[in-house]
């Protein structure tokens, strides 16, 4: 483990931004995720790490309610955000989802202009009065995504003709446009090489500053790179949760030991 | 021999070929079939497409050739006075040469009988045998008797060459096998040429259909000044001559008609397609939609009798007579509002699958920055899925011009140009049936004008057509 750069964790914060009580998720008769508690706080990356098909994904899409397009799919416990219950009825989704922004795992701008794209949520949600506010929000997403170099020239041209890192870069931006408080990624450097995906996760340490962000990834040197609390899952379960630098040198669980040293997965 | 029996022969001949090619292929490899350089089987395609495919085109070619070859050599038997009567005469000529062939076998005559056949009593007898003859002239009869020796002359070459192609062929292929030998690429070119002379039945009919409505058009133009047609303002044929043929009556009521179609079936086929392919669960999805493509099922003419005796009715009593509209029930409104009913599975069947291909991923991502269901279908869907839609719109207007039942029964015969709705008014379709159906002459315009209006309205589909595969090529979106 020796390769592993690890970032540096000032964990000063300990308050807890999503905190989440045996959750249960069932889609169908499956049962997909099982008894998972986890506190996930503020200004920090949390890393989901884990087998495919362990439930880190699922759990990631209860966070902003993604899973209710799903038909059949069951969520039970609780979970809430600054202490508001995700799941109560008065929640409504649709404001939920402006708050906990998500970025997917494959780019999936819209077919509509770089500008347009990133517009996209301020527009829906009206977080502005008039054009010249517009622009100053796109333009500081799209610097924040450290796209704006590229893409300034050509705001009107579509987003799908951006290179797949540029396009991740695009719709990390389109999800910093609203302001969220989190930011949910689900494996979002799968899709690139090995040089975009440095700059996304350069690009997640910053956004450390304002967010809390949650990212799931296959990669484990990823994890160790960018966050600071690591969880893992196993087989619909929260194995261990803790500290990464504590998860990828000293893990007390076996089983993370066998993960994280090639052994399960 | 007959036709059928020679090519049942050359198919037995065939089948013969795949066993034995494929058993001489194993034989030359010694029984081994990995030393061969195709499969057995491939050998025997080989021997049995060599054996049947010349033979059998030899024959389709000869039996084009054949009845013109004899009636250039009978023509000059004939006499008539215009290209029209040699027809007809060369018609009666193949009559009774065919009628002289069913005497011969019912009555037992020799050859010799039916060379020394008169004239005199012959029409009788050869009604019959069934031939619809009302007389025979001597002339015809020696035409005839001609015709009939030419063809049993021509049959015996025939079956004697198509015989010795499939033969030979056969015992070409046969020598050739050896393991060495590629034959699977053969069945595969086979293959290849089968799948393009498919593709070229639709091509080369559409082209035999632009060509024959093109020749017939110029025909018309000929006897009627191309100025009147394009430019009059009246639909006006009289049986007599001096008809006036303007095409813009019968344009405006296909493109009103048309209009109003697709006003009602746009945004009812579009809503029901979002409806179906976003809102509904899987489980009404599932009865939904064969539901509505339940009408896309049921013929036209029984649109045109709901026309007829529902719709046209009500529109007249509630609408067109308290609003001073007009008092018939056959009107522009009513055939509109049918075949928009008529054309809404079109629309939102296309549309629902153009929907539908449109990738989940961006969905989620308008989900995950917190749109609504409306604003994703409107923001993201929709424009995504535009250039489909437009297409599938297209696809509805070409047809809406092309419907000729629902106009006939619901919108009246009468050429009219006027914008009252509730006024009768005809299309293109259906003047194109009732001049080609009408009592006149053939060879007159008032006959004729139906190819040069079928022209117009297959040049109208086509750009429409054309227009739509240009939106959606231009304007398609890249998901990815």
């Amino acid at each position: 483990m020796d390769d592993i750069r690890f970032a540096e964790r000032d964990l000063c914060v300990t308050e807890a931004k999503i905190a989440a009580r045996d959750v249960q998720v069932h889609y169908g008769t499956n049962h997909a995720l099982k008894d998972v508690n986890v506190d996930i706080l503020e200004q920090t990356v949390t890393a989901f790490i884990g087998p495919s098909g362990c439930g880190k994904s699922t759990f990631l899409r209860c966070l902003n309610r993604m899973n209710d397009t799903i038909p059949g799919c069951r969520i039970e416990g609780r979970l809430t955000l600054d202490g508001q219950d995700i799941y109560d009825p008065r929640v409504d989704p649709v404001q939920l989802r402006a708050k906990v922004g998500m970025v997917f795992q494959k780019p999936n701008p819209f077919p509509k202009s770089i500008y347009d794209n990133v517009a996209y949520g301020p527009r829906i949600h009206g977080l502005t009065r008039n054009k010249a506010e517009l622009d100053e929000i796109v333009e500081k997403s799209l610097r924040r995504a450290a796209l704006w170099e590229e893409a300034k020239d050509r705001l009107a041209s579509p987003g799908t003709g951006l290179s797949g890192g540029q396009q991740q870069r695009l719709c990390i931006a389109r999800a910093i446009a609203t302001s969220p408080e989190v930011l949910l990624m689900d494996e979002p450097c799968s899709a690139l090489d090995p040089i975009a995906t440095a700059q996304i996760e350069e690009l997640i340490d910053e956004l450390r500053a304002q967010f809390s962000v949650v990212i799931v990834t296959h990669s484990m040197q990823q994890a160790a790179r960018v966050s600071q609390r690591t969880a893992f899952f196993h087989l619909g379960r929260l194995v261990e949760y803790g500290e990464t630098g504590q998860i990828f040198t000293n893990p007390h669980d076996p089983r993370t030991e066998s993960y994280i040293s090639g052994r399960i997965g | 021999m007959s036709i059928g029996i020679l090519v049942l022969a050359v198919l037995i001949l065939a089948a013969a070929g795949f066993v034995l090619g494929r058993q001489r292929a194993l034989a030359t490899a010694g029984g081994d079939p990995r030393r061969l350089h195709s499969l057995p089987g491939h050998y025997g395609q080989f021997t049995a497409i060599l054996a049947a495919v010349p033979a059998l085109v030899l024959l389709a070619i000869w039996l084009l050739a054949q009845p013109l070859a004899i009636e250039s050599r009978i023509a000059p038997m004939l006499t008539a006075d215009s290209p029209a009567d040699r027809s007809l005469a060369m018609a009666d000529v193949r009559r009774i040469s065919i009628g002289l062939d069913l005497l011969a076998v019912s009555d037992r005559l020799s050859e010799d009988a039916v060379a020394s056949l008169s004239s005199e009593t012959l029409a009788p007898r050869l009604r019959q045998v069934g031939t619809a003859v009302t007389q025979v002239t001597p002339e015809a009869l020696s035409a005839a008797k001609a015709h009939r020796t030419m063809r049993h002359t021509l049959q015996i070459w025939m079956t004697a060459a198509v015989g010795l192609t499939a033969a030979t062929c056969f015992v070409f292929a046969l020598l050739r096998i050896r393991p060495d030998f590629r034959a699977r690429n053969v069945s595969e070119r086979f293959v290849m040429w089968l799948l393009i002379a498919a593709s070229l039945v639709a091509v080369a009919t559409t082209a035999g259909i632009v060509l024959s409505l093109v020749s017939e058009t110029l025909h018309f133009f000929r006897i009627y000044p191309a100025r009147e047609f394009f430019l009059s303002l009246t639909w006006n044929p009289q049986f007599r001559g001096g008809s006036d043929l303007g095409i813009w009556p019968l344009l405006w009521g296909t493109v009103y008609i048309s209009i109003i179609a697709l006003i009602v079936a746009v945004p009812i086929g579009l809503l029901t397609a979002v409806y179906l392919s976003e809102y509904a669960s899987r489980r009404t999805r599932g009865w939904a939609k064969p539901a509505i493509e339940i009408l896309a099922g049921i013929p036209t003419i029984v649109y045109g009798l709901f026309a007829l005796i529902t719709v046209g009715p009500a529109l007249r009593d509630w609408f067109a007579q308290p609003l001073g509209l007009g008092a018939s029930s056959s009107s522009v409104m009513t055939a509109g509002l049918v075949m928009g009913i008529m054309l809404i599975p079109f629309v939102s069947s296309l549309s629902d699958d153009i929907i539908n291909a449109v990738p989940q991923s961006l969905r989620d991502g308008s989900y995950g920055l917190g749109a609504t269901q409306s604003e994703t279908v409107k923001l993201v869907i929709l424009p995504a899925a535009l250039p489909g839609i437009v297409g599938a719109v297209l696809l509805a207007a070409s047809r809406a011009i092309g419907e000729t039942m629902i106009v006939v029964l619901g919108a009246g015969a009468a050429a009219k140009l006027s914008l009252n709705p509730f006024e009768a008014m005809t299309t293109v379709t259906v003047k194109i049936v009732s001049q080609l159906t009408g009592d006149t002459e053939f060879a007159s315009p008032e006959t004729l004008v139906a190819f040069a209006l079928g022209l117009t309205l297959f040049v109208m589909t086509l750009v429409l057509n054309v227009l739509a595969l240009y939106i959606v090529r231009k304007y398609r979106e890249q998901y990815e």
